[in-house]
């Protein structure tokens, strides 16, 4: 069966590369444009493994973390941060709250970003 | 002369008090045995006090009252002499103090402090690194796209590309590689320059940073034959106190350049030295490109690359040394180097073996 991936980040045209490239590599994809339907999507989509932006119209990707893992139905889907914030604290500040990585999008490419999912799904 | 001496010891401002009270920078004036003797009305509006309250007073003895805590720290501390040292006696007021000792006859007279308001310049400054922030995390956005949508095209996720088009596509993206870098590069700048500078603070081992940094480059090395050797001393170096990520930062920028500017097989490599028991030395040496004569006065200064290494490598930013040097600068080192064009460079660059925090803050570190 085919991993499913969520995808929360606002920005269309990012959403859709990232989304485009994970379909092609054979995963099924989740969209959410902000955190609460972000949140939504995770209890009743049960993805495999989240994609998660910080900077979100609404709740911020870091309460959306803070609320995955207070949900024990969640709380073990792995989160991945792919964000644009990149200064060391946020980073420290994602990966103590739980997060398995923390990418910064403008140094990744996706297939990277894919490389980095196949790793966590292993 | 401006100074009068009263009585065996004590220094006295006699009607000149007044051209004290109008200068705009805050004056306290110590006598020999450090009791304070003079506070003009600039000082007094600094610290929110009456002089009344406080003349009079031994330097330890203005502990006591709010707001001269700081101070007190810094007069205290292991250098009596300091030029524009920084201090926030409250929120959102900076100033900077110099100190200097008076010798009259050959004797120490007393010390005259004198406090200039920078609160302004600071705000100002905090504010354009705020912003620069700020931007430097937008620009990230439609980069992080251009990167992406690009590497989907060259992956041929859309088609199939002719040999043109994969090569156009490609320029595209090295290019737009370079914004990224230098967007990265502002951010460090702007946190440098925000003073959030210094932090985490430990006793760490610089050969363990050092290889780090060689480790995260060995494909580079690799690809460019190039012939490199870590040069440990053969005794155990001390630790020191470092704020690792920062050095990192450094000693990445210092070795980068090095990398990239030595054509391929030529000789890059790092050597450490302990020679005396107040400083390490790293020295990094190339075969590379070097630094033409009469632009090495340049060479760390804020964006600026010499002319015979932008022929032939168009990616950096001219910020990487910059960095570096605040960066060794800030713990207290120096950095220097050696060049000769088309002969290479040798950067050299001191760290303080300071071992405690205590050691490191009296160092002057804030």
């Amino acid at each position: 069966m085919a991993k499913k991936i969520l995808i929360i980040e606002d920005d269309k045209f990012l959403r859709e590369l990232i989304g485009q490239k994970l379909l092609k590599e054979g995963y099924d994809i989740v969209e959410a444009v902000d955190g609460e339907k972000g949140i939504k999507s995770i209890k009743d989509e049960k993805p495999d493994l989240v994609l998660l932006d910080l900077v979100l119209p609404g709740m911020d990707g870091f309460e959306v973390l803070t609320k995955i893992k207070e949900d024990s139905k969640i709380a073990q889907i792995p989160v991945i941060i792919l964000s644009n914030l990149g200064q060391k604290d946020d980073i420290e500040k994602g990966l103590k709250m739980g997060a398995v990585d923390y990418l910064i999008k403008a140094h990744f490419t996706p297939g990277e970003i894919i490389d980095k999912i196949k790793v966590v799904l292993k | 002369m401006f100074w009068k001496k009263k009585n065996n010891n004590n220094i006295f401002l006699g009607s000149d008090l007044t051209i004290a009270n109008y200068l705009s920078d805050g004056l306290f004036v110590f006598d020999r045995d450090d009791r304070l003797v003079l506070v003009n009305l600039q000082a007094e509006e600094f610290f929110q006090i009456r002089k009344e309250k406080i003349l009079g007073k031994s330097i330890l003895g203005l502990s006591r009252f709010p707001n001269f805590g700081p101070l007190v720290s810094l007069l205290t501390g292991e250098t009596k002499e300091f030029f524009r040292r920084e201090l926030q006696p409250r929120e959102n007021f900076i100033l900077e103090v110099t100190s200097t000792l008076m010798i009259i006859d050959g004797e120490k007279s007393g010390t005259l402090v004198i406090l200039h308001n920078v609160s302004r310049e600071k705000i100002s400054e905090k504010m354009k690194s705020e912003f620069v922030t700020l931007a430097a995390h937008q620009l990230r956005t439609p980069t992080s796209a251009v990167k992406w949508s690009l590497q989907i095209l060259l992956d041929g996720d859309l088609g199939e590309l002719n040999e043109e088009q994969r090569k156009i596509l490609q320029k595209i993206y090295k290019t737009n590689d370079k914004v990224i870098r230098l967007v990265k590069d502002l951010l460090n700048l702007a946190q440098i320059e925000e003073g959030k500078f210094l932090s985490k603070i430990a006793l760490s081992d610089i050969e363990d940073i050092i290889q780090l940094v060689i480790n995260a480059n060995r494909n580079l090395i690799k690809e460019k034959k190039l012939n490199f050797e870590f040069k440990k001393p053969k005794d155990k170096l001390p630790k020191v106190m470092l704020d690792v990520e920062k050095m990192k930062i450094a000693i990445e920028n210092i070795f980068d350049n090095a990398l990239r500017y030595t054509f391929s097989g030529g000789n890059v490599s790092i050597s450490l030295e302990h020679n005396n028991k107040k400083e390490i030395e790293v020295k990094i040496q190339d075969t590379g490109m070097g630094i033409p004569r009469d632009q090495q006065a340049k060479v760390f200064s804020k964006f600026f690359r010499t002319t015979n290494v932008m022929k032939v490598d168009t990616e950096g930013t001219g910020l990487g040394l910059y960095i570096a040097k605040n960066i060794i600068e800030a713990h207290g080192g120096r950095i220097w180097f050696e060049s000769e064009k088309d002969k290479g460079s040798i950067f050299y660059f001191t760290i303080p073996v300071k071992e405690s925090f205590a050691e490191f803050i009296t160092g002057g570190f804030y």
